[in-house]
């Protein structure tokens, strides 16, 4: 388990670099990291599954200016790990993937509190930076960023840590706690949360040309597969 | 460009990677600007120091863009810091062109990478993985991947023929038609993925209400994206929901 630890923590820090201080090729996205998580922790599918619920869940909400959205990448490390264990002890019914899904809820907010500190101790660094330049020490702009850097990934790691060993805990410990009547019950929220998903995507495309598009595409592929399961 | 040497150019392409390497709330992408033009400020003020520091001071003030869309920028400074070198410009032109191109492109940028580029390639990600978790990620990767990296080639190229070109850049690029093209695509995919969710849950929960469910999900999608426009969070939603769970295994 120390090496699964070790290698989420790496992958953590990388993922957590792309999604702000390096890179942005999108490394940092649910479906990638809850995938990763998956394979770490020994079910690559369940992690996907989670993966490409979660990828849509955050969305709406967008990286503009100051506004720091909810922490969709430590969501999915918490949420690869939970569901890639719970499929092993419990298996990954309904129920524990809708449950799985909702508690990854506190870590996408603590992972957006943490980015907010971050950011705070680096205007301590640009402005110890800034002064340095004054002084006549330009090398002071390559250690203030590398010292940003740093900071990033240094927390992303402490994070990957955090969320996973939280992910484990749930679909090792708190999961089979739950009888399966009362995991059944959270299957009852599960509809809601592709929904949700797609929700997120069409309030991030909405325009007067795009609505009745999605609307059509909804009905249209709705009747299709309904009609593809009911004969089949 | 003449005065740079090719390492130094090819330096500040590569480090426009960590704009957001020291981002802060008070000059926001200011640092990773000066880290990414610092070698070629190098070369054009070789054996100047005092004016290196004017121009290290010059790119450490404010400065916030859409990240993939800072090579455009990045570009255009470098050109007129090396004009500025040689005499030839006056180095408040750099500050204004920086404060007067930022805005915009962020705007551009936003709109094109976080508002259509993305969510379409995140609803075919989440789309094929059901397929192969590995054809999804490769998906999203790729789809957002190619248009990102050659928008920042395409654009530093463009910055470092000059300010003029760089303005052309955007105004030839065609990012409104492309940023509404990409939401239509997004929307019809989107669309695609709550009809398949909403058949799967009509054909699991009942098969003679296939219409009121189906009805009920367009409602559902609806009232979520008003509230999403009223800034209601996602992550408030998922806690409401997640209230609803904890209720439900109480009783």
């Amino acid at each position: 388990m120390g090496f699964q630890f070790l290698l989420a923590v790496v992958i953590g820090a990388i993922a957590y670099l792309d999604r702000t201080a390096a890179f942005q090729v999108m490394l940092h996205r649910p479906l990638v990291v809850a995938t990763a998580m998956g394979a770490v922790f020994g079910n690559v599918y369940a992690g996907a599954q989670v993966g490409a619920i979660m990828e849509l869940l955050y969305l709406a909400r967008l990286p503009v200016g100051a506004s720091i959205p909810p922490d969709d990448t430590g969501a999915a490390m918490f949420g690869g790990a939970a569901a890639a264990v719970a499929a092993s002890s419990v298996g990954l019914s309904a129920g524990s993937f809708a449950a799985v899904l909702l508690l990854s809820v506190p870590c996408a907010e603590l992972g957006k509190a943490a980015d907010r500190l971050v950011r705070r101790v680096n205007g301590r660094i640009a402005a110890l930076t800034a002064e340095s330049v004054e002084r006549g020490d330009f090398r002071s702009v390559e250690h203030g960023l590398l010292a940003g850097v740093t900071l990033f990934a240094l927390s992303g790691a402490v994070l990957s840590l955090a969320f996973t060993g939280a992910g484990v805990a749930v679909g090792k410990l708190l999961l089979p706690r739950f009888g399966p009547a009362s995991r059944n019950l959270f299957a009852a929220l599960l509809p809601v949360l592709p929904l949700l998903g797609a929700a997120s995507v069409f309030s991030c495309t909405r325009t007067d040309r795009t609505a009745p598009a999605f609307y059509l595409t909804m009905g249209m592929v709705f009747a299709a597969t309904f009609f593809y399961r009911w004969v089949g | 460009m003449e005065g740079l040497g090719r390492a130094a150019w090819r330096s500040a392409w590569r480090r426009q990677f960590f704009l957001q390497g020291c981002w802060n709330y008070e000059g926001m992408q200011n640092v990773g600007f000066a880290y990414s033009i610092l070698p070629a400020l190098r070369e054009f003020y070789r054996d100047r120091p005092e004016d290196l520091t004017k121009a290290l001071k010059r790119h450490l003030e404010y400065f916030n863009t859409q990240p993939s869309m800072a090579g455009v920028i990045l570009g255009a400074a470098l050109r007129l810091e090396e004009r500025t070198a040689a005499g030839e410009a006056d180095p408040r032109e750099i500050g204004t062109f920086k404060v007067g191109l930022m805005g915009s492109l962020g705007a551009i940028g936003d709109a094109y990478f976080w508002g259509a580029l993305r969510p379409m390639a995140s609803v075919a990600g989440a789309i094929l993985a059901l397929v192969h978790p590995f054809l999804g990620i490769a998906a999203l990767l790729l789809l957002y991947n190619v248009s990102h990296l050659s928008i920042r080639r395409k654009g530093f190229a463009a910055g470092i023929a000059g300010e003029e070109s760089a303005v052309q850049f955007l105004k030839g690029a065609g990012f409104a038609g492309k940023t509404a093209d990409r939401k239509i695509v997004a929307a019809i995919l989107g669309g695609a993925y709550a009809g398949a969710a909403a058949s799967k849950a009509a054909f699991l929960f009942g098969n003679g209400t296939a219409p009121a469910f189906l009805f009920v999900a367009a409602l559902t999608v609806h009232l979520l994206t008003v509230l999403f426009r009223k800034a209601v969070s996602p992550s408030e939603i998922l806690l409401f929901l997640l209230m609803i769970g904890a209720l439900l295994l109480w009783q």
